[in-house]
């Protein structure tokens, strides 16, 4: 019953949305993802953190975007993304606009994040209500990945302010815009990246491999 | 706004929130480092790797280190700077000097620490030198800085130099004759004095077989012991040799040579290694040529000197000093002006020696130089430009007056040339009846140069309008610089011409290549440093200094008191004159260091053979008068 429900209102969502959305929409569905088989210099990663009402993504409330783009070898000062939903009633077809604005923005790129259940959540949840999008981007998460890649640290799966510490990034601790948030997940993304390449892990596609791997068998274990 | 634009100015807060903390971004508008933060992307380099060398080609990101530390090291054996090792923190840049002339860098460097970086790319990196005066000023500074350590490492290399060759703590093992002749005891007188003939000298050192001497024989032994002893040739040369022959170890100093000769009345000292054995013979006359010699010595001397021969001695000992005072650390623009400033007073003695034999009493009069003279930078290869000036008093026999002037001009350019300055090719001496003028016809020499620009005219501009009086009645002088300076004034013309004329020598500055070095013919892989360089810098001081109606002929004087005048900032102007500086440098270092001692030096250089750093600065330095041949460019309009 819950089932019909949230598929008749997807529908719904997809439906009643003004034709220009539908088009932007029917064009990002259309354009085809980035091929995970280049390596990491040639693939444009999106970093990406959120801000929410709590931690729950089935109740809470999504309040902001803030994203970063990350590819040859670079955070790209031109390539960045930042929405406060809190500025708008949270209604209308203005929000709609910015999830559809950030749909644009990632283009299917791979995603990085720390803790994909927590803002992975918070995003399928808006893109399903809002747009009637079963957004299902390749999540690569730090907090699987971190310890997984830099094991003589520490791991298992941290609290980010850990890794902050650890690296010697300043203002750990301190409350961090989630703009500051991403730039520090994109930095040590980058870490990560070079630290990867060391460990032969050279593509897309073996840093998702891996990241799955790690996070089951931590899971397991 | 676009929430990608708001993505961007929110990353934009966070990087210019890292560059408030940092010199010189601290000091920088809002404006210029929202620039920056909208144009710098954000690198990691892992503890190991480089991030940047010789071999990475022209560097195309300026780098500021946000966190973590990077070695600079120099690439290649010869360590140019005075660090060959630097570490960098947070928030130094590199490479400075690379990134403004667009090559590749000369330092290697390195992550030490896991490294993050902002990169600014180069052409936005020159946008902000452009747009921000404090970052220009910084990257200036931190430029002229490297041109002052590539100075101190020439002076260092004069200072090693030079104290090889002088003063009289010099051990004995450095001077004088390195391979004496010698021959054995039983050697006949014949094969002996055949010996000598042969080799041109003028005594012999015996010695055993095993290289220890036991006498020597010289010209007055000859005399006394052979030729009025009637000795047969057949004898040994032990039989007529001077036994016990003076002797000191290798490693006493010219001093001691000095007293031994003193107290024992002798000429040659043999100089002998522990064993006993000779190494070298050191004679009165390389003691000699030892001893410094002071300014005031100099000064003392040329004043005092009673005819040329006393004056050729001064003329090689300005030489010595000049060198001397390189290796001290004098800099170009100093240096030239002694050297100017000793000739001068060569010249002026010269001058005053002739008059002796001419009387121009009742007559006022002014001797003129031209040229490099006239502009107080000669330097160690500098040909007479000279020229007359005089009033003939009421009624006097112009002409007449002329030739006696002429025939007076003659025996002084001689004198000149005899000692040391070497007669002008093209003929501008007093003693040419072109440049021996009254005023009057002075005056008018000028209008016609400066009323019909020709070629000539403008080349003959580029020399006469750089007089100054050496010797006579100054006054005529004055009344030359005011007559030009009113002239070119009202003949906007002649300087946009002069402009034109001075852009048509160019830089060397290569597209490609760091330099052009095909522009002589004849010198292909040489800069002539005159002509492509300093020349440059003297033609644009030239017109700028008669534009604002600077009295003086100093280019360095020129271009400070017409950039006040033009207010033109300071520090642009000093990065100018640094670079002006350093090519005099490169070219005082290349006629000392590379020509024969007494002879001429050329201009031509080969910038391969120069160490990376000067490479650098030398490139820097034709960028400087690049940019002020731009500016003349712009002011006079000419394309």
């Amino acid at each position: 019953m819950r089932g019909l429900k949230k598929f008749l209102f997807r529908e719904d969502a997809s439906a009643q949305l003004p034709e220009d959305l539908k088009a932007s929409l029917a064009g990002w569905r259309a354009a085809p993802a980035p091929s995970p088989d280049e390596p990491h210099f040639h693939t444009r990663y999106v970093v990406v953190d959120i801000v929410s009402s709590g931690l729950q993504p089935d109740s809470d409330k999504l309040l902001g975007i803030a994203a970063s783009g990350v590819w040859k070898g670079a955070i790209q000062p031109d390539d960045a993304f930042y929405v406060d939903f809190s500025t708008l009633d949270g209604e209308g077809a203005a929000v709609d606009r910015q999830l559809m604005a950030f749909l644009l923005f990632a283009a299917k790129a791979p995603l990085v994040t720390y803790h994909v259940p927590y803002v992975g959540g918070f995003l399928e949840r808006a893109f399903k209500e809002r747009l009637g999008v079963n957004f299902q981007p390749r999540w690569v998460d730090l907090a699987w990945l971190l310890p997984a890649m830099f094991p003589a640290k520490e791991q298992s799966v941290m609290p980010l302010d850990y890794w902050i510490e650890t690296f010697g990034f300043e203002g750990s601790g301190g409350r961090r815009d989630a703009m500051a948030n991403t730039l520090l997940l994109a930095r040590i993304f980058q870490m990560l990246l070079v630290r990867a390449g060391s460990k032969a892990l050279d593509t897309t596609a073996d840093l998702l491999d891996e990241s799955r791997a790690s996070s089951f068998l931590r899971r397991k274990h | 706004m676009t929430l990608r634009q708001e993505g961007r100015d929110r990353m934009a807060v966070n990087t210019i929130a890292f560059l408030r903390n940092h010199a010189p971004f601290n000091k920088m508008q809002p404006d210029a480092l929202q620039f920056f933060a909208e144009k710098a992307k954000i690198c990691f380099y892992a503890a190991g790797n480089e991030i940047l060398g010789p071999n990475s080609g022209n560097v195309s990101y300026f780098y500021v280190i946000e966190s973590g530390k990077v070695q600079a090291r120099q690439a290649g054996e010869v360590t140019v700077t005075e660090y060959s090792i630097l570490s960098l923190g947070a928030g130094e840049c590199f490479p400075i000097g690379a990134v403004t002339a667009g090559r590749p860098s000369t330092n290697i460097y390195q992550a030490l620490d896991d490294t993050f970086c902002y990169q600014l790319p180069a052409e936005d990196f020159l946008a902000l030198m452009s747009s921000s005066p404090e970052f220009n000023l910084f990257c200036t500074r931190y430029i002229a800085s490297l041109l002052s350590q590539s100075r101190r490492e020439l002076q260092l290399q004069f200072a090693q130099k030079a104290s090889e060759q002088q003063t009289l703590n010099s051990p004995l093992a450095g001077i004088g004759s390195r391979s004496p002749v010698t021959v054995l005891p039983e050697t006949p007188l014949r094969s002996a004095l055949e010996t000598m003939s042969q080799a041109g000298i003028g005594s012999l050192v015996v010695a055993d077989a095993d290289g220890r001497p036991v006498g020597v024989f010289t010209r007055s032994d000859l005399l006394d012991r052979v030729v009025l002893a009637e000795l047969p040739l057949a004898t040994p040369i032990g039989e007529a040799m001077s036994k016990t022959p003076f002797k000191l170890d290798e490693h006493a100093t010219a001093y001691d040579a000095m007293f031994a000769m003193a107290t024992h009345g002798i000429r040659h000292v043999l100089v002998t290694d522990a064993e006993g054995r000779l190494t070298g013979v050191v004679s009165e006359r390389d003691l000699f040529s030892l001893q410094r010699v002071g300014l005031r010595q100099i000064r003392q001397a040329i004043d005092g000197a009673a005819d040329v021969a006393a004056l050729q001695q001064a003329a090689a000992e300005i030489r010595q000093l000049a060198f001397n005072m390189l290796a001290q650390g004098v800099g170009a623009e100093q240096l030239t002006q002694f050297i100017s400033a000793l000739n001068d007073a060569l010249t002026r003695r010269v001058i005053q020696l002739n008059l002796e034999n001419h009387n121009f009493d009742g007559i006022e009069w002014s001797w003129l130089a031209f040229g490099s003279e006239g502009r107080d930078e000669q330097t160690f290869s500098t040909d007479q430009d000279n020229g007359i000036v005089f009033q003939p008093p009421e009624g006097a026999d112009e002409a007449a007056l002329k030739q006696r002037f002429l025939a007076y001009a003659l025996d002084v350019n001689k004198d000149l040339d005899r000692c040391g300055f070497p007669l002008c090719k093209g003929n501008i001496m007093a003693s040419n009846p072109q440049w021996c003028l009254t005023l009057a016809e002075w005056k008018n020499q000028f209008s016609t140069w400066i009323r019909i620009p020709q070629p000539e005219a403008l080349l003959n501009a580029t020399i006469f309008f750089d007089f100054r009086p050496l010797y006579g009645k100054t006054e005529l002088a004055d009344a030359m610089r005011r007559h030009l300076l009113a002239q070119t004034a009202a003949n906007p013309l002649f300087l946009h011409a002069m402009a034109k004329n001075a852009l048509d020598c160019e830089p060397p500055l290569g597209k490609i290549r760091d330099f052009l070095t095909d522009l002589e013919p004849g010198h292909p892989g040489k800069i002539d440093l005159k002509k492509y360089g300093s020349r440059i810098f003297v033609d644009v001081a030239r017109i700028y200094a008669m534009a604002t109606g600077v009295h003086n002929t100093n280019t360095i004087h020129r271009l400070r008191l017409s950039a006040q005048r033009l207010s033109i900032r300071n520090e642009e102007i000093n990065a100018v004159l640094e670079g002006m500086n350093f090519i005099q440098l490169l070219r005082l270092q290349h006629q000392y260091l590379e020509g024969e001692p007494g002879t001429q030096g050329d201009n031509l250089i080969d910038p391969e053979k120069l160490n990376e750093l000067d490479r650098r600065i030398l490139k820097e330095s034709f960028r400087q008068a690049r940019k002020i041949q731009t500016r003349l460019k712009l002011d006079y309009q000419v394309n």
